[in-house]
């Protein structure tokens, strides 16, 4: 599997939404902006993990992006 | 990569091997006339600094020389189409040598990313219908290398451009500059005076194998002044008629632009360097600079100088040392900021014999960047320059990335407390985590080039932050500013101004 998972910074707000739904992959900066710990999602979990958080986002910050099989 | 450059020039005046030779006997004949004891001859008109535009110097190869400011200048105004021809003679170039020059040149950008422009026209060449952005949008303040060059050589700079189109098969090509920066005049002239000439001609492509170098359709596009709306997507979003403002993307721009096509983005030195290198030949014109940096490059030297804003252009071997003494130094200054406002910091003693290449300036922890070389005089306190271009670089956010909006004005608030000597050790920790916390972070590298200056502050001047802690602010501290900041904006209510 080769997923990635981005934040558009200009896009965050700081809802840290993300970092409930996906708290493995996603931390907080001392101003409560998202921050991904590793771009590269290592197995379908994560992945799933990604997916809820990036629908969860109020603002479209994140990008979940899959390579083509 | 060592595929044999050949170039058939049709039509063409020059022989290519003799334009470089003819360069280097105008560099002998200056030398037995007498002239290399001070080979560098400024031009440009007193105007020019009123202007925004640099001087320029202008010597022999092999000194701090020339080539895209060689040759001669109509009473230092811009080389017109007549003159540019009989210097340069003709573009005539197949696609495929254009590519092999593009490899063997090994061209880098030239606006502060550095990144090579092959591997640009290489992704774009991948997909159809590109755009071609001639970046003339002089950012950094004490920058002039842009404005000297539109204005002195225009002609190359639009060569370049042409040059490029051609090789992407594309004849949009669109010169973006920012409002009111002068250029606007000089680089329409230049345009005028090729449609006069035939250059132009309109949907008109011409085939890869062809010499013929057809003149692509210009547009010329003015953007909002300000920082970092020089920034390649910022430029791009810019032309496409959005805001002046860095976006966010996963592909490169050179593959996915703001409207979907295949958009490359080039600073005009870049591009006047190719104008030049596809005559001269790609191995030639690298072996004007040294091996580590290809070919010549522009240098705006500022601060402390005989003259701030005085462009030079280096060519061979050249140190900070060297383009020191172009500013009329004569032994190091206390420290020298390299490559912009978003540059770095280097201790003068060991500037002085660092190569002014991008693996000689590493070492030392700096880049090229825009080629700014500033000059921190003995007595000045680089800790309250660094604050207020901080305090500026932070007030020239796009204001769109959070620890952007929210760390840069700590961090300028942090550099504020500890030029005024207003700072606990402890804090001095804490700026360094805020810096820390910042970089990676934006959209673009306006967030992380402060931080990096802000480092290369708390390294170069470690002496100068314990005499802070200690005992308040230095006697220099005090002095008038050595670096012009601009002053601060009136902010927009409305959060435009951005187109």
């Amino acid at each position: 599997m080769s997923a990635t998972i981005r934040i558009d910074p200009t896009r965050c707000r700081g809802h840290a939404i993300c970092a409930v739904f996906f708290s493995s992959g996603i931390e907080l900066d001392q101003w409560g902006y998202g921050k991904i710990i590793d771009v590269e999602l290592q197995d379908e979990r994560a992945l799933k993990r990604a997916r809820r958080a990036a629908n969860a986002c109020p603002n479209g910050a994140l990008v979940v992006e899959e390579a083509l099989a | 990569m060592s595929t044999p450059v050949s170039i058939r020039p049709r039509g063409n005046p020059l022989s290519l091997g003799r334009l470089a030779q003819d360069i280097a006997r105008e560099a002998r004949a200056a030398q037995s006339e007498g002239i290399v004891a001070d080979p560098l001859m400024p031009v440009g008109d007193s105007d020019a600094a009123e202007r925004g535009v640099g001087r320029a110097l202008v010597g022999p190869v092999g000194s701090l020389g020339t080539v895209l400011l060689s040759g001669p200048t109509a009473g230092g105004g811009p080389a017109d189409l007549e003159l540019h021809l009989a210097r340069w003679g003709a573009l005539a170039v197949d696609t495929a040598t254009i590519l092999d020059v593009l490899d063997s040149s090994e061209i880098d950008g030239r606006g502060g990313g550095g990144f090579p422009l092959r591997r640009k026209v290489d992704a774009a060449r991948a997909a159809g219908h590109p755009l071609v952005i001639v970046n003339a949008s002089e950012s950094e303040p004490a920058s002039r290398k842009d404005a000297t060059l539109c204005t002195l050589r225009p002609h190359l700079v639009l060569d370049g451009a042409a040059l490029v189109a051609k090789a992407l098969g594309t004849s949009d090509v669109v010169v973006h500059m920012h409002r009111g920066s002068g250029m606007a005049g000089p680089l329409r002239a230049a345009i005028e005076q090729r449609k006069a000439a035939g250059f132009a001609a309109a949907d008109s492509l011409s085939p890869d194998q062809s010499h013929t170098v057809v003149d692509p359709a210009w547009r010329l596009s003015e953007g909002p002044d300000r920082y970092v709306s020089g920034e390649s997507s910022a430029v791009a979003s810019s032309v496409e008629g959005g805001e002046a403002r860095p976006y966010f993307t996963t592909s490169p721009l050179a593959v996915h632009g703001p409207s979907g096509r295949p958009t490359v983005v080039s600073n005009v030195e870049t591009l006047a360097h190719l104008a030049v290198a596809v005559r001269l030949g790609g191995d030639v014109w690298r072996a004007f600079g040294s091996d580590d940096a290809p070919g010549t490059r522009l240098v705006t030297l500022t601060g402390a100088v005989a003259e701030p804003g005085l462009v030079v252009e280096a060519s061979g071997p050249v140190t900070l040392g060297d383009l020191l003494q172009a500013g009329g130094l004569d032994h190091p200054p206390a420290a020298v900021l390299v490559g912009g406002f978003g540059g770095t910091w280097v201790d003068g003693a060991d500037a002085w014999s660092t190569p002014f290449s991008r693996p000689g300036l590493s070492d030392v922890g700096a880049g090229p960047g825009c080629g700014m070389v500033g000059v921190l005089p003995p007595g000045a306190c680089g800790l309250a320059e660094t604050a207020r271009i901080v305090a500026y670089l932070a007030g020239e956010s796009a204001g769109q990335c959070g620890s952007c909006v929210s760390g840069l004005p700590r961090l300028a608030a942090a550099l504020g407390d500890l030029a005024r000597g207003r700072m606990r050790r402890r804090g001095v920790r804490k700026t360094a985590s805020i810096a820390d916390e910042i970089f990676g972070s934006g959209a673009c590298g306006h967030p992380d080039a402060v931080v990096r200056l802000v480092r290369s502050a708390l390294d170069v001047f470690a002496g100068d932050v314990e005499a802070h802690l200690d005992g308040g602010p230095c006697a220099g501290a005090e002095l008038a500013p050595v670096f012009m900041v601009p002053g601060p904006r009136r902010i927009d209510s409305s959060g435009g101004g951005w187109k």
